[in-house]
């Protein structure tokens, strides 16, 4: 019995530890899937072309291997913990008992849980975009770069790269894994995102916002310089606007 | 966060093949092409200038040029484009509409593309609200608002990774060049308008209900899928054909008939409530309102079923009815919808008491059908089923819409209510009071609300009897019930406690005007004197002398009656046997060369006396024999109306 107790608050710094580092890993991912966004959205249209893929494969490999690595953690955070104290009907014998901090714990793991749910979704349904995109434009030919769209977009996916290369996840080192093309992708994110719905039951609605509605207002203090509003920036063209042939001529 | 993956949905959530889309994007890959596609010029803004702008009339120019037709169709076809999210306006941005000036216009990156593939999902639309929110001059718009607080409720368990996903994106985002942030979004919001479109606007991706199949999936050519494509085909060479002349007259017909009265291809007056929010059209045209609107009452002219089918224009009809004296045909037309569309467990009930109410012998509000109809639905009134009245209703409708609904058209009730009927100002309201409009906007009562209304009225309804309606005889006839015409169906018992007669009999023979047919159901009252409810018959003595004076001289007008018959329905005998109220009135001298009342085709009055010599019905001899004995004694016995089916367990009866 007292072993039990031993082993529960060493287990609870290690799963202490374990925790933040998903958490890391969380922002990571959602780092890394904002690029992969932006890279996507050029795909089809002007900017598009052989570096914007590559980058978006690059991307893609490292999302995929922090999903990896998070989902494998985080099975094994919330089995280990066994089901919550309240709301499940067979209470399994579990490694650790329902200690008081032990809810909380189990708080803070199924949010993770939901959170990387929610990023594994939303991840797979920018990658079945992208599927979808690079199919109908596939980039073989000289020819084909005739129906790209002209969107207005220049290049300028050079420094999203960047970012993408500067995301540290804490495992990224140590799993050197194979990577897959997008289809296999997309089906092993789908494999995951089932396995993980299956083995582990969590009521993600009792997961609950830390933030009330409207907190991010005004918010990010880093990025505030120079902010004009989308619409205060169309406007500025009415002003200098000429007409139409004038612009022909100096476009 | 759904288990979409995880469970096989059966539900129907395949979303209808949009064909447009795949056309569209084809002719938006050829605008491309840098020869013959579109010309783009540079967009100047303060800070920047943006290539690959192009204006509204150069698109239009195209199109027409492309696919050889006139400019207005380009345009429509341009704005369809537009609507769809493929170009996207810079300014302007909310109306998606293509402007055939010099107006800016964009393409839109294939990423934001309308795609049936995957939905649109809240989640994105979640994150680009947090986004705009981040932006420290971004304000939200207040349906925006609206749908971030009900997203913020209803993802709430995944709203912090919609806030960290924000800001992310956010901050993804300021990595591209100045330009190209600004083209991103414009980009991304013109999509949010196509897919989340503000209020008073409609989304051209919506596309009706979802579908059970995939259509864009192969079916396996397994023999099932053989199977259900013959028996397809065999339906389709069974089906009866009609000669398109015929079937596209009719729709010609029907368009050019209801083309003024659709809310939506005309003007509705005072206004289309689902453009202006504004519902004065929908309280003028309620189901109960006192004075319609003049569209409404051409309407009724239409059909007869347009008439029946509006409540109001069907309380005018019975209005009409019931000057008429006729009311009956629509009482057992109602009686039977009611019967078709109650519950099941009521059928018998029902099915009862409007075969005495309206189809036996001598019942209250006899109707005039004929005799194969009247053999059929008794018959089939021994078992009855839901639909056991529809020969019966449908010859009565035919009767109503042959004859009645004619003579309702010319008649002074219509005429009256078309000089009533109101015709409203058409509305015209400016951009902010459609805005305010739109905030003032209610639900409207709740159905369950609705039907308690309706309910009442109809309780109302039918305790409303109107006395005018009564038969001018002597008595109220305790034991026949009588059908209002109304439903929630008073229980019908074996002995109702209604009193009135609804109904003068006919006028039979030119001999004795009111007498034969008073002393018949004098004998009746007397017969059921035993039963009778003495109380009840009371107060329908002074009404009575009055009515009978109204219908004496309506016969007189009807013709078939001297003078001399007239006056001697008002001689101070039959005075007297008015007055009288439960006595057995002497039959007169002239009573056994009285011919048995003929009965004459009319439909306006009930027949509450059958001559014996009619065997259409199948009545039991013994009632036939009682009848007759009636005919010439005082008669004896109780005579109530039974249902032929119920004598049969005690007389042993024909069946």
């Amino acid at each position: 019995m007292s072993s039990r107790w031993r082993r529960s608050v060493g287990e609870l710094a290690l799963r202490g530890r374990q925790r933040g580092e998903c958490e890391r890993a969380q922002e990571a991912l959602g780092r890394v899937t904002s690029c992969f966004q932006q890279l996507a959205v050029s795909l089809g249209s002007s900017a598009d072309g052989s570096f914007l893929r590559d980058e978006m494969d690059e991307t893609r490999h490292l999302a995929q291997r922090i999903c990896r690595g998070l989902s494998r953690r985080l099975l094994r955070l919330l089995s280990d913990c066994g089901p919550a104290p309240s709301g499940v009907e067979d209470r399994q014998v579990s490694d650790c008992g329902p200690a008081p901090s032990g809810v909380e714990d189990r708080q803070v793991s199924e949010r993770l849980w939901v959170l990387f749910l929610s990023a594994l979704e939303h991840f797979l349904s920018d990658l079945r975009q992208a599927h979808d995109l690079i199919g109908r434009f596939p980039l073989r030919q000289r020819n084909d770069r005739r129906s790209l769209v002209n969107t207005g977009c220049m290049d300028g996916v050079v420094a999203v790269a960047a970012r993408v290369a500067s995301v540290q996840a804490p495992w990224l080192t140590m799993e050197e894994e194979q990577s897959p093309d997008l289809t296999n992708h997309i089906a092993e994110l789908e494999a995951m995102l089932s396995e993980m719905q299956l083995r582990v039951p969590v009521a993600f609605w009792s997961v609950e916002a830390t933030q009330l509605a409207g907190a991010e207002r005004g918010g990010l203090e880093d990025l505030q310089e120079g902010e004009d509003s989308l619409e205060e920036l169309m406007e500025g063209e009415g002003g200098s606007r000429r007409p139409a042939f004038c612009c022909l001529t100096c476009g | 966060m759904t288990i979409r993956n995880t469970l096989q949905d059966h539900g129907q959530r395949y979303r209808p093949r949009m064909a447009s889309l795949k056309k569209s994007e084809k002719v938006l890959l050829e605008m491309q092409d840098p020869k013959t596609g579109l010309k783009s010029q540079p967009q100047r803004l303060v800070i920047t200038t943006i290539p690959h702008a192009i204006t509204g009339e150069d698109i239009i120019a195209w199109l027409a040029d492309r696919f050889q037709v006139n400019t207005q169709e380009a345009r429509s076809f341009g704005s369809m484009l537009v609507a769809f999210g493929y170009i996207y306006p810079l300014q302007d941005h909310k109306r998606l509409v293509i402007k055939p000036d010099a107006s800016l216009y964009r393409f839109q990156t294939p990423y934001f593309w309308p795609t049936q593939l995957l939905p649109v999902e809240d989640t994105d639309y979640a994150i680009y609200l947090a986004k705009r929110n981040i932006r420290k001059k971004g304000i939200l718009e207040m349906h925006e608002q609206e749908h971030y607080n009900r997203l913020h409720k209803w993802m709430n368990h995944k709203w912090d990774f919609i806030v960290m996903q924000a800001k992310e994106q956010y901050r993804a985002a300021k990595e591209r060049k100045k330009p190209d942030r600004v083209v991103f979004d414009c980009q991304e919001r013109a999509y949010w308008v196509v897919h989340r479109p503000p209020p008073g606007t409609v989304s051209a991706m919506d596309y009706g209900l979802d579908r059970q199949i995939d259509p864009n999936s192969d079916e396996a050519a397994t023999p099932d899928f053989y199977e259900r494509i013959m028996i397809f085909t065999q339906q389709s060479i069974m089906r009866p054909r009609v000669k398109s002349s015929v079937s596209i007259g009719a729709l010609v017909k029907y368009c050019a008939t209801y083309n003024n009265h659709d809310p939506f291809l005309s003007n509705c007056l005072p206004s289309n409530p689902w453009i202006t929010d504004d519902v004065t059209f929908w309280t003028l045209n309620m189901p109960c309102v006192e004075i319609p609107t003049k569209m409404r009452v051409e309407r009724w002219t239409f059909s007869f079923a347009e008439l029946l089918s509006d409540t109001r224009g069907r309380d005018d009809f019975r209005l009409f009815l019931k000057k008429e004296f006729s009311g009956e045909n629509l009482a057992f037309w109602e009686a039977c919808e009611d019967l078709k569309w109650g519950k099941a467990a009521s059928i018998k009930e029902k099915a009862e008491h409007i075969y005495k109410t309206f189809l036996a012998r001598g019942a209250p509000r006899w109707i005039n059908i004929d005799g194969k109809t009247m053999e059929v639905t008794v018959k089939g009134l021994k078992h009855p089923h839901r639909y056991v009245l529809d020969p019966a209703q449908t010859h009565i409708y035919m009767l109503m819409k042959k004859d009645s609904y004619g003579r309702y058209q010319k008649s002074p009730v219509f005429k009256d209510t078309v000089k009533k009927a109101i015709c409203p100002d058409e509305h015209r309201f400016s951009g902010l009071q459609l805005e305010q409009n739109y905030k003032k906007r209610r639900p409207s009562l709740s159905p369950i609300i609705l039907r308690q209304m309706e309910q009442e009225q109809r309780a109302k309804m039918a305790a409303n009897i109107d006395i005018t309606q009564l038969c001018r005889f002597t008595t109220p006839v305790p034991h026949l019930a009588v059908y209002s015409g109304f439903t929630d169906y008073p229980t019908a018992t074996a002995s109702p406690s209604l009193t009135f007669l609804a109904h003068t009999p006919a006028c039979p023979s030119p001999i004795s005007v009111g007498l034969d047919s008073t002393s018949v159901s004098e004998r009746r009252v007397e017969e059921a004197e035993g039963d009778g409810n003495p109380a009840a018959r009371a107060p329908v003595g002074g009404n009575v002398s009055r009515s009978r004076m109204a219908l004496s001289l309506r016969r007189l007008l009807k013709g078939g009656c001297t003078p001399a018959t007239m006056f001697a329905s008002l001689s101070p005998k039959c005075h007297s046997a008015a007055g009288t109220s439960s006595r057995i009135q002497p039959i007169g001298p002239d009573q056994p060369s009285q011919a048995p009342p003929r009965r004459i085709g009319n439909f306006f009055q009930i027949k509450v006396d059958i001559p014996p010599e009619c065997r259409i019905y199948p009545i039991e001899s013994e009632d036939e024999e009682e009848e007759s004995r009636a005919a010439f004694q005082g008669g004896v016995g109780a005579k109530e109306i039974i249902c032929p089916w119920e004598s049969l367990t005690t007389h042993n009866g024909t069946g």
